[in-house]
């Protein structure tokens, strides 16, 4: 899952970064309002971490002005500010969650996955699809009750398409979310991952439509 | 044992005073009104004695009549007067309530007389032209007091009767007068300290002239002391806030430190993160500790040492070498710019502190390979101090927001509070300088400049 962070203070950015990496996440790091906004404007992000006290512009009024442009984006506002008025004002312009530094990464991580899980509409953490199931705190996929190893990637993949169940997505909109900045993404990387993640798991479980892109179908579950 | 004094209410001292000095004004006017009718009245009655007395003589000299008359009694007042008339020695007329003695011993003029039956009566004596008609015409003493009595009366009995309904006026509108002041100590004692407008300013148009400069007043402290508490809120919220960002920092590093697993190489990076982000932690906490104690007490605890001129050149050797280590570690070139000895207002420690801070952001704000120079010259009275540096310098706005509390010029990669220039600007104001920010000429960046006013050598 790719995730936006927006963060001025460079030892906490750094830390939140390398901390989100080690729970699995993609992450880009910005350091002020303007970039966060442009970021998430433009950018596929799962999900954001917004502080507040951004330099150029506030992180309340970014969150204000994404919102007014329709931009969906589940963000979580990470911030030192812990009055209730500023939470209260941080959820109605349209923060889905408000975390007060500091905070557990673990947490962090849970409460990211919360809010993405629940922008596609889930209940519940784990994704099934017929005899496989993913979980995603755990970052683990098995095959009929029996774990099957993926990397890093294949589990990512697997993960948005799972969560996206039902739709097509293309070949740059799977790229965009899986490769945070500096990434080299090599051409033909989503195919090789899709051929594999086929060969592990079942050839029926992710559906190519050939210069469309891919799709996990919803509810076709074959017993 | 002396009982605490009661509070002293105006209202019923207004009331007593006022009521106490209308009563001694009627007394005053009635007893010149008593005086002065006594006065007048002995005038009036003499005259009609004397008068009488007239008529007597001419009628005595015209009629040439030896009859010893009895008058008769014609009025209720007519036993209050009485007269003689006589001629040659002889009495010719009296009248009945008399007997034939002669009523006063002196054969002219005004006096008073005591008579056997203990009545006092005033006479008057005259005699005719020829000297051979004496006459008396006497008043009794009682009937002059009766009259007095009743003027009197008429002058006094009514404001007795008045004197309490006045009082009751009076009452009414002291009372109704300083009612604004009981409606503003009411206001004032309903006022909850714990609601957001305990400290509102009281309203002026529906008081009186005279209490505006108290309720002024009032106003001007409730002011004072919303300042002071927002700005103390407004330090501990500040203050709390900066210190979660260092602390989240130190959190997270640590996990990332814990989850690096067999990278060792995240791990020590990690580790030397969470130790940077504690060294930034007590960083904030001394300044902020300093900035306190700055706004509690701008003196500082050094109050004894105050005023005490202080070498500046030997503070900046001291900081400058303190800091040396740092800009060496960064390749920037520090150097010190001053031919003598130069005083400037203490306490030391104060002045230590603006040192180190403003050395400290320079080097910190410059990048490697800058240089920093601190110069300090004397001129007409002035101790001139001024730290440049090469680095980018601030844009103009940037410099006149720079000094408000936790202000950080964005895009900063150092981390840093934006404490160190409040700092600064309060021992500036403390010790009596004038704060400069420019661009400066030599380097090309930063250039503050700190002018004291040179103490006398002690």
């Amino acid at each position: 899952m790719r995730i936006l962070l927006a963060e001025d203070d460079p030892l906490l950015g750094d830390g939140l970064r390398a901390g989100l990496r080690q729970l699995g996440f993609q992450v880009d790091w910005v350091q002020d309002g303007l970039a966060a906004e442009r970021e998430l404007s433009s950018g596929d992000y799962a999900a954001a971490v917004l502080d507040l006290g951004l330099p150029l512009k506030d992180g309340l009024a970014v969150l204000r002005d994404l919102r007014q442009r329709k931009i969906a984006t589940p963000i979580l506002v990470l911030t030192a500010r812990d009055a209730v008025p500023d939470r209260i004002r941080g959820l109605d312009l349209g923060a889905d969650d408000y975390v007060v530094k500091p905070v557990d990464l673990h947490e962090l991580g849970a409460r990211l996955r919360s809010l993405v899980r629940r922008a596609h509409g889930q209940l519940q953490d784990a994704l099934r699809w017929g005899p496989v199931l993913l979980e995603p705190a755990a970052r683990q996929v098995s095959l009929q009750g029996a774990a099957v190893p993926l990397s890093t990637r294949e589990f990512d993949l697997l993960q948005v398409l799972m969560l996206n169940a039902g739709r097509v997505l293309s070949r740059e909109q799977l790229e965009q979310q899986l490769y945070s900045w500096g990434h080299e993404v090599e051409s033909n990387a989503i195919e090789v991952h899709i051929h594999h993640l086929r060969r592990k798991l079942q050839p029926e479980l992710i559906q190519t439509l050939r210069g469309v892109g891919y799709t996990v179908p919803r509810q076709a579950a074959p017993a | 044992m002396s009982r605490p004094q009661a509070p002293r209410s105006l209202q019923a001292r207004l009331l007593a005073l006022l009521l106490a000095l209308l009563c001694a004004v009627w007394l005053v006017t009635a007893l010149m009104t008593w005086i002065d009718a006594r006065h007048e009245l002995d005038e009036l009655l003499d005259s009609h004695l004397a008068q009488a007395a007239a008529l007597l003589v001419v009628q005595q000299t015209r009629a040439e009549d030896d009859d010893v008359a009895d008058v008769p009694m014609l009025h209720k007042y007519a036993p209050k007067v009485a007269f003689q008339v006589f001629h040659e020695g002889q009495l010719v007329m009296r009248s009945p309530n008399v007997d034939p003695t002669p009523l006063a011993t002196i054969n002219a003029g005004f006096s008073t007389v005591q008579r056997d039956d203990g009545s006092t009566w005033r006479v008057f004596a005259t005699r005719g032209a020829a000297d051979d008609v004496q006459v008396y015409v006497a008043e009794q003493d009682d009937s002059r007091s009766a009259i007095l009595q009743a003027v009197l009366r008429s002058v006094l009995l009514p404001p007795l009767f008045a004197l309490p309904l006045l009082a009751l006026l009076i009452w009414w509108a002291v009372r109704r007068e300083l009612k604004p002041l009981s409606q503003l100590s009411r206001q004032l004692k309903d006022r909850d300290g714990r609601q957001a407008q305990a400290l509102a300013p009281l309203p002026l148009d529906q008081l009186p002239m005279e209490i505006h400069p108290v309720v002024e007043a009032l106003n001007g402290l409730f002011q004072r002391l919303d300042q002071m508490l927002s700005a103390e809120q407004r330090f501990t919220a500040d203050a709390a806030h900066e210190l979660r960002t260092p602390i989240a920092a130190i959190r997270a590093q640590a996990q990332v430190a814990q989850g690096a697993g067999s990278d060792h190489a995240q791990r020590e990076r990690a580790l030397q993160a969470t130790l940077a982000g504690c060294d930034r932690a007590s960083r904030l906490v001394d300044q902020l500790l300093t900035l306190a104690r700055l706004e509690a007490n701008p003196g500082g605890s050094a109050a004894a040492d105050a005023g005490r001129p202080v070498d500046l050149r030997a503070v900046a050797q001291r900081t400058a070498a303190e800091l040396a280590p740092a800009a060496l570690a960064r390749q920037q070139d520090l150097a010190l710019d001053a031919a003598s000895a130069a005083l400037v207002p203490g306490p030391e420690l104060l002045i230590g502190v603006l040192l180190r801070n403003l050395l400290d952001n320079a080097l910190r704000y410059s990048p490697t390979g800058a240089q920093i120079t601190m110069q300090i010259d004397s001129e007409a009275g002035h101790t001139v101090l001024s730290v440049e540096d090469s680095g980018a310098g601030l844009s103009e706005p940037e410099m006149a927001r720079l000094g408000e509390r936790f202000y950080r010029v964005a895009g900063q990669a150092q981390p840093g509070s934006g404490l160190g220039w409040s700092i600064v600007r309060r021992i500036a104001q403390a010790t009596g300088a004038q704060l400069q920010l420019s661009r400066s000429e030599r380097l090309g960046g930063l250039a503050v400049t700190v002018r004291w006013p040179t103490p006398l050598k002690p």
